[in-house]
């Protein structure tokens, strides 16, 4: 079997072989929408998350009459596949309020076209004591609703079994990223990126025997061909690893990333003891580094240099959607943090649909000649 | 109901508010004297457009007569007060100088002795009084790599702190309200201002008593931190007082949207909602304030008692929703004159929480809380927009008995873009005509004020089916 080809064509249609096998076997499929919502408490019990994607998208028209052309074009895709019938597999979705797009976007599927199970999640702005014991709070109702609903067990037990498991999943994929920070990488950014989107839009289950196999050739695998500069790439929802192919065809291998649909903060292990439900409301909500908290714009951007020195990037590539109010003020202020930080830095606005190809080869390559490589 | 037009006394009128204005701005002038004028002038640039605020009292009386006139006049008046006495307190309280974000509750930092500065003010005041006055800013932003598909408003207050147009303030307080763009232009200011800075966090379902709970504890945390990082010290007695005193505005302003109601209606427009975007967010609680809102209601009184319409020739009633173009803002003179159309009330006046539980600290706290998030562009960027959305429009349609709706559609507005396609339909299905103005609220290259006529015009003519007056 070729792995990168199947890999490619289970990211293809929202919904894949594993995910239909997992239908046919009564799994209940649930749509999110954001990093805030705990995929977790959607992995229990019979249940299993998808992240929404509007794969090969090939235009907006319809969401674009409800929305406007305005809109973050990440949102408008998912109301056009919502619209043409795409996420009828679903039983439900769960939404974070994490920004004016998402919070619009629930508005409008509510009126248009809601699923047996729609609920929103109302995520704070901060991280301190009070913002965790709300959204403690927050997700508490959640599992109830799901219960409810679904009739699935949601007790402390049946949510630790799945903490166990999302870490043990999160540890394998985390061990192959790091192939990526080697002197000699023998992953590319696009084949990992790949890996990592499949993860959240497919059944887990079913990917840890194919992830431990790739885990064990990548030790035997030789290193890449020399490339011409290591990048770090920074940004929101990026669930196409063509994008970052196309970065690698010119010559910058993405080493590391901090994306909303990335490795890091992603992967990294929630606490196993305690109240499970406390624990996942702290880990969430901290964890995920948004410019839509308030208050944390250095830490964000310490992170990020920090990352980068960590994976020995030549530059840091920021990408966000056009349209997004929190990443498009932030990177203002992060492009120059960077660059004082000494680390050459690029930032990049894009649609959520792969276009302007040739524009995005010419600044890619203008980069790294730039940084001198 | 008698058709009135201006004659001598509304001359004698305007020339009479024209010269209080003036007698103001000459007051402060003389108090600052010749040598700290210039250099406030040079400071603050944008004082220079403020002092044309007449411009705006001559283009805003046009055509208008009567108590209507005179209403306008006088609240224009009283926004001219306002800002002298804030420009006061940054040239004489510097000390306690905070800048805060515009929806967080200026009551508080009163009670707390601070002298509270909303950078987003000039950002409204002045493209009404010079509609070019913010461009400069807008393009200072965009230069620093702020987008342009960003919300003019906080894109313009980013400008202003990249060009140090704000008084230099002992720290910053900001919430995640109204928008994503107004929250995150606070990451740029108070890096820009270099000062400690505390962000409020609002739910997005506000309405559950845990919410309240949430929200209200945020408050506490807030004065708690402006007690350790200001001169400020809260003084629960004052802010009874302050609130007290709110009460009783919101009472005399319930009395005038009680008789707006009335077909035609004795007072509209900026005499409605220019009177509570200024009185009741920034000087709240002030005797000035009630005073002004007592005259209102007297004349609206007068006009209802004695059957005179504000708009001669009432023919259509109108719901602004969404900010007044703020670079044309004239432009409901022209409507009023066109077409007859009276502008009764707005999205940004209309509210669902109008008073202060004065019981307790707690108490306070909570109604601050609940108009903070109940309010105008608060409630209606959260959700879930079934509840508050779309009720609360038609709710203002069959109250007011209006025939239409106007959406100032500001192309920066995301939170209202993203509704436009629903709006519409709910629109069509209720039989209510609906304009969506495209325009930027204070971008005139985006739309100019002819871009705005033609739009009001087309739709006047071909769905209203409105025949000009003039």
């Amino acid at each position: 079997m070729d792995i990168d080809k199947w890999f490619s064509e289970l990211l293809d249609e929202p919904v894949n072989e594993l995910v239909q096998k997992a239908i046919d076997e009564g799994q209940i499929p649930i749509g999110y929408f954001c990093s805030y919502v705990p995929d977790v408490m959607l992995s229990v019990d019979g249940l299993f998350p998808v992240r929404m994607r509007a794969p090969g998208i090939a235009g907006t028209e319809l969401a674009d009459n409800y929305m406007s052309s305005v809109i973050c074009s990440y949102t408008r895709s998912l109301l056009e596949f919502a619209l043409d019938g795409r996420y009828d597999f679903l039983q439900g979705w769960v939404f974070a309020a994490s920004c004016d797009h998402l919070r619009r976007l629930y508005d409008n599927l509510e009126y248009l076209r809601q699923p047996g199970f729609s609920r929103i999640l109302d995520v704070p702005h901060k991280t301190g004591d009070a913002a965790i014991t709300w959204y403690t709070g927050e997700l508490r109702l959640l599992a109830q609703a799901l219960a409810d609903h679904f009739g699935c067990d949601m007790s402390a037990d049946s949510l630790r079994t799945a903490i166990r498991e999302h870490n043990r999943f999160s540890a394998i994929l985390s061990h192959i990223g790091e192939h990526r920070k080697s002197d000699h990488p023998v992953m590319t950014g696009t084949e990992y990126h790949r890996l990592v989107i499949t993860s959240s839009s497919s059944p887990k289950k079913a990917l840890i025997p194919i992830l431990e196999k790739i885990r064990d050739d990548l030790q035997t695998r030789a290193p890449l061909p020399p490339h011409r500069a290591r990048l770090l790439l920074v940004g929101g929802h990026l669930d196409d690893p063509g994008y970052i192919g196309i970065i690698e065809s010119q010559g910058g291998l993405v080493v590391g990333d901090r994306l909303c649909t990335g490795s890091y903060p992603g992967l990294m292990p929630i606490p196993e003891t305690g109240d499970p439900i406390a624990v996942l409301a702290k880990h969430y909500l901290t964890r995920t580094s948004c410019p839509r908290m308030m208050e944390a714009f250095r830490e964000r951007a310490e992170d990020i240099v920090s990352l980068a020195r960590e994976c020995r990037a030549d530059g840091v590539v920021i990408q966000m959607m056009k349209f997004c109010d929190t990443w498009a003020v932030e990177v203002a202020s992060f492009v120059s943090y960077i660059r004082e930080a000494g680390l050459p830095v690029l930032h990049l606005e894009r649609d959520y649909r792969l276009g302007g190809e040739g524009q995005l080869r010419t600044r890619i390559q203008a980069f790294i000649e730039s940084i001198g490589k | 109901m008698e058709k009135i037009k201006p004659g001598l006394s509304d001359y004698l009128e305007f020339n009479k508010y024209r010269a209080i204005n003036l007698m103001h701005i000459g007051r402060m002038a003389a108090k600052r004297g010749p040598f700290d004028l210039h250099r406030d002038l040079k400071r603050y640039p944008w004082l220079l457009d403020l002092l044309k605020v007449n411009s705006l009292l001559q283009r805003l009386v046009k055509g208008r007569s009567g108590n209507y006139r005179t209403a306008v006049a006088m609240v224009l008046g009283g926004v001219v007060d306002g800002v002298i006495e804030l420009l006061e307190g940054i040239f004489y309280r510097s000390d306690h100088l905070i800048l805060h974000e515009d929806l967080l509750p200026p009551e508080i930092f009163r009670a707390m002795g601070l002298q509270p500065w909303v950078p987003e003010l000039l950002g409204i005041l002045l493209p009404m009084i010079v509609p070019d006055s913010m461009q400069k800013y807008l393009d200072a932003a965009e230069n620093e790599g702020i987008p342009p598909d960003i919300c003019s408003l906080p894109r313009a207050t980013i400008g202003m702190a990249m060009k140090n147009a704000f008084p230099p303030p002992l720290a910053v307080v900001s919430s995640n309200l109204p928008c994503d763009g107004g929250m995150s232009s606070y990451t740029v200011i108070a890096q820009q201002t270099k000062k400690p800075a505390y962000w409020v966090d609002v739910p997005f379902d506000f309405k559950s008593e845990r919410a309240l709970n949430y929200f209200a504890g945020e408050l506490k945390a807030m004065i708690a931190w402006l007690e350790e990082h200001t001169p400020g010290k809260m003084d629960w007695d004052r802010l009874k007082e302050i609130c007290d005193k709110r009460n009783v505005m919101a009472e005399l302003e319930l009395d005038i949207w009680d008789m707006i109601r009335q077909r035609p209606a004795p007072m509209a427009a900026e005499a409605v909602w220019m009177s509570h975007l200024w009185f009741f967010n920034v000087n709240p609680g002030y005797d000035t304030s009630i005073q002004l809102l007592a005259d209102l209601k007297s004349l609206t009184e007068e006009n209802l008692a004695t059957g005179i319409s504000a708009v001669s020739h009432e023919k259509y009633r109108a719901l602004l929703w969404n900010p007044p173009t703020l670079h044309y803002v004239d432009l409901l003179v022209l409507a009023e004159r066109t077409y007859g159309v009276s502008l009764i009330l707005d999205s940004m006046s209309f509210n669902r929480q109008p008073f202060i539980d004065t019981s307790s600290t707690d108490s306070m706290l909570k109604s601050l809380g609940s108009i903070i998030m109940q309010g105008p562009m608060a409630r209606h960027t959260r959700g879930p927009a079934e509840m508050n959305y779309f009720p609360d429009i038609f709710h203002m349609v069959k109250h007011f008995d209006l025939n239409m709706v106007w959406v100032a559609g500001h192309i920066g507005c995301k939170n209202t873009q993203a509704m436009s396609g629903i709006l519409q339909e709910k629109c069509r299905d209720a039989g209510i005509p609906l304009l969506v103005i495209d325009y930027d609220l204070m971008d005139s290259r985006i739309t100019p004020k002819e871009g705005i006529q033609e739009q009001v015009g087309n739709f006047m003519e071909n769905i209203m089916k409105a025949r000009r007056l003039d």
